[in-house]
């Protein structure tokens, strides 16, 4: 039988387990709202990786202004009514921000609570309307759909594209990629051959490939989540589909590449985030990442490292801690790598709250990604 | 009911009115989401709990009242119009589920309500120019009732428990009547309930469509809490969980449900501080629960009396 003195002991520390840090004055709390179970669950985890990276990283190096960060992690469970929770106990608990979600239904729940409590939300989602609804505290670290999709058109034009197949998972952002990608097609007079939407959670794509094949276009393009991006890619090897294969961050993303295998080999893509960017502040993450939890970064990791880090430049930048003024800040305002090295690469931010930088199209080649082309940023066009 | 339970329930019901009062905007949404999820639990343990009939579909009516009030709402029809037209619109769409019901029983109907429901799921994911598609109806506004706009969340949960009260006493009077009586027949024998005269068939089809309605109340509550709806909260896996609400707390039991919603919505957020461990720590709970306890936590008294 079990000691009184031990259950109570054994008590204690349950009780204590992943308690908030409470964020004493040499502290400053940041609250991560994330998709760590549920559909999310893969890009939540990189998310959160990057994040307690950047942090860990951050506090040896004396915190920001002298404080040290208190991160707390509360998973979203990827619904929405519970992403409204994690960030209403979020807001109750007035950290200085608050990063995440990922997933667009979590933010645009999330956006609203951070809005009226005004409290800076950087976060993960790249549909494009999330910032076209006039919020004053809501910040990416990505591209957005929007910007994305043209850099890939033009690429396709450029390549003789005159066909496409378009594979799209029926979720918010397999829809608003799939949306953003034929008004960019028709644009170039680039013509839909066929328009496959997939489930979310989808197994089986031997069907999908062999409607693609039917259509016989010039190229294809796949927008999906991780999972399903992967298990597509191996049913295209498997099918012996032979047209150039396309896709926007995901379908060229470390995680894809590790669960696909050798069936990533050949597909190409435009990413707006990668560890083997021809960048030494970049590929330098990609080691630390690796090394801390023997796995590579994909774009979420590199998301939420980046997220933090831009919570201490604009704070530096600033001089003090002030919610409102570091909102206004990051509004319309850009951070140099040079000067903050875990920026990884120069960003600005316009008055949206859309984030402006480098991307590069990618190809997969023995499973890695390999950059064929770095894209300027769309504002140095 | 003796003095002694009139006393506990009013001394509850005043409980579960004011705590909210001294709690954060967390803790009042949390509540009013507990309240949410228990109007539509109501509805659920008449349809399983006290007419005998399995249902898998739940959440299509949570979703079917909450995209009538997203969609009136932002269409500018006022609230008052609203309650009504989403408990009518689930009364009518519960009503044709209940026909299937009426060929089928046990698991093969569990399957038919599964089918529904994601027939419904489909309906408001791929009908964008109506539902707003995988990007939902953002921006819901909060009710406005008699010129009393509910938009603070403490006004909006005791607005939600009204709601719930008001619901929770037709239900209590619907089961001492008759029709509760008929309900009980019909689960525990259909046979010896209609050589008596009960019409089987029409309390099989009002076992449904009053469930869906209270589905349907419940859902006009949703929208406005979260203020945002897409299709994911309500597919099938909100069904199970809304099944284990009634299941857990005591299926035909009049308080199984406000036991049932707790473990549902608020356990989980009570065992936050297991850290990543919380998901599977609430499993575990679950798969004890059912082990131990197969009668749901209302029959905990008469267990520990055996």
């Amino acid at each position: 039988m079990m000691h009184r003195r031990t259950a109570l002991k054994l008590g204690a520390a349950l009780a204590t387990i992943g308690l908030p840090a409470g964020a004493a004055e040499s502290e400053v709390a940041i609250h991560n709202n994330v998709e760590l179970s549920g559909t999310g669950v893969t890009s939540g985890s990189m998310w959160k990786m990057g994040v307690d990276l950047a942090v860990k990283e951050i506090n040896a190096a004396g915190g920001i202004l002298g404080r040290k960060i208190a991160i707390t992690h509360q998973d979203n469970q990827s619904q929405p009514q519970i992403a409204k929770a994690v960030a209403t106990k979020a807001a109750d608990a007035e950290p200085y921000v608050m990063l995440g979600p990922i997933f667009s239904g979590d933010v645009n729940v999330s956006m609203a609570v951070a809005e009226n409590a005004e409290i800076p939300m950087i976060m993960g989602g790249e549909a494009a309307n999330l910032t076209q609804q006039g919020m004053k505290y809501l910040f990416r670290t990505s591209l957005n759909q929007a910007s994305a999709m043209p850099k890939l058109a033009n690429y396709l034009a450029k390549n003789g594209v005159k066909s496409m197949v378009v594979v799209w998972g029926a979720n918010d952002f397999g829809k608003g990629g799939r949306d953003a990608m034929v008004k960019e097609m028709a644009a170039r007079n680039i013509k839909l051959a066929a328009d496959i939407s997939t489930e979310p959670g989808q197994m089986d794509f031997s069907p999908v490939v062999v409607n693609a094949s039917k259509a016989n276009a010039d190229a294809l393009f796949s927008y999906m989540n991780e999972e399903e991006s992967a298990r597509f890619l191996i049913a295209l090897k498997k099918l012996g589909y032979d047209k150039p294969v396309y896709g926007e961050t995901v379908l060229v993303s470390q995680k894809v590449i590790e669960l696909a295998g050798p069936a990533a080999n050949g597909a190409k893509g435009h990413v707006g985030l990668s560890v083997d960017a021809p960048n030494p502040k970049v590929q330098e993450f990609g080691r630390k990442f690796m090394q801390a939890y023997n796995t590579s970064s994909d774009h979420n990791g590199i998301k939420g490292y980046t997220a933090v880090y831009l919570v201490k430049a604009a704070t530096e930048k600033l001089g003090k801690f002030d919610r409102k003024a570091m909102a206004a800040a990051i509004h319309g305002g850009s951070f140099s790598a040079a000067q903050y090295p875990g920026l990884l690469m120069d960003e600005s931010y316009d008055d949206k709250g859309d984030l402006d930088r480098e991307s590069y199209l990618v190809e997969i080649k023995d499973g890695k990604q390999v950059i064929t082309e770095v894209l300027p940023p769309v504002g140095k066009k | 009911m003796s003095p002694l339970r009139w006393i506990i329930l009013l001394a509850g019901l005043a409980f579960v009115a004011l705590a909210p009062t001294q709690m954060k905007n967390y803790g009042v949404y949390l509540t009013t989401l507990w309240c949410v999820y228990l109007i539509a639990g109501m509805g659920l343990n008449l349809t399983v709990g006290y007419a005998g009939q399995i249902s898998l579909g739940q959440a299509a009516f949570l979703g079917i009242g909450a995209y009538t009030a997203a969609i009136m709402s932002k269409a500018g029809v006022p609230y008052l119009a609203i309650f009504p037209a989403a408990a009518a619109l689930c009364f009518v769409v519960g009503l044709l589920l209940g026909f299937p019901a009426l060929r089928v029983q046990h698991h093969y109907l569990a399957f038919a309500t599964l089918g529904f429901n994601m027939l419904v799921f489909l309906v408001l994911r791929n009908e964008e120019w109506l539902t707003g598609g995988t990007f939902g109806i953002n921006n819901i506004p909060r009710p406005t009732l008699f010129g009393w706009r509910f938009n603070r969340p403490l006004d909006f949960y005791h607005l939600t428990f009204a709601v719930l009260v008001l619901t929770g006493v037709l239900m209590a009077f619907l089961l001492r009547s008759p029709w509760g009586r008929a309900f009980a027949a019909l689960r525990d024998n259909p046979i010896r309930a209609e050589s008596v005269g009960i019409n089987t068939t029409f309390y099989t089809l009002m076992a449904f469509a009053i469930g869906a309605a209270y589905a349907g109340i419940a859902g006009a509550l949703f929208a406005p809490l979260v203020q945002f709806v897409e299709p994911a909260p309500f597919g099938f896996a909100t069904s199970l969980s809304m099944l284990l609400m009634v299941i857990a707390g005591g299926s035909g039991r009049f308080f199984g449900p406000a036991l049932g919603s707790v473990v549902v919505v608020l356990l989980p957020e009570w065992l936050r501080f297991a850290a990543d461990w919380y998901l599977a720590v609430f499993g575990f709970l679950i798969v004890a629960m059912m082990i131990w306890l197969p009668g749901g936590l209302l029959s905990l008294p008469e267990r520990v009396r055996r």
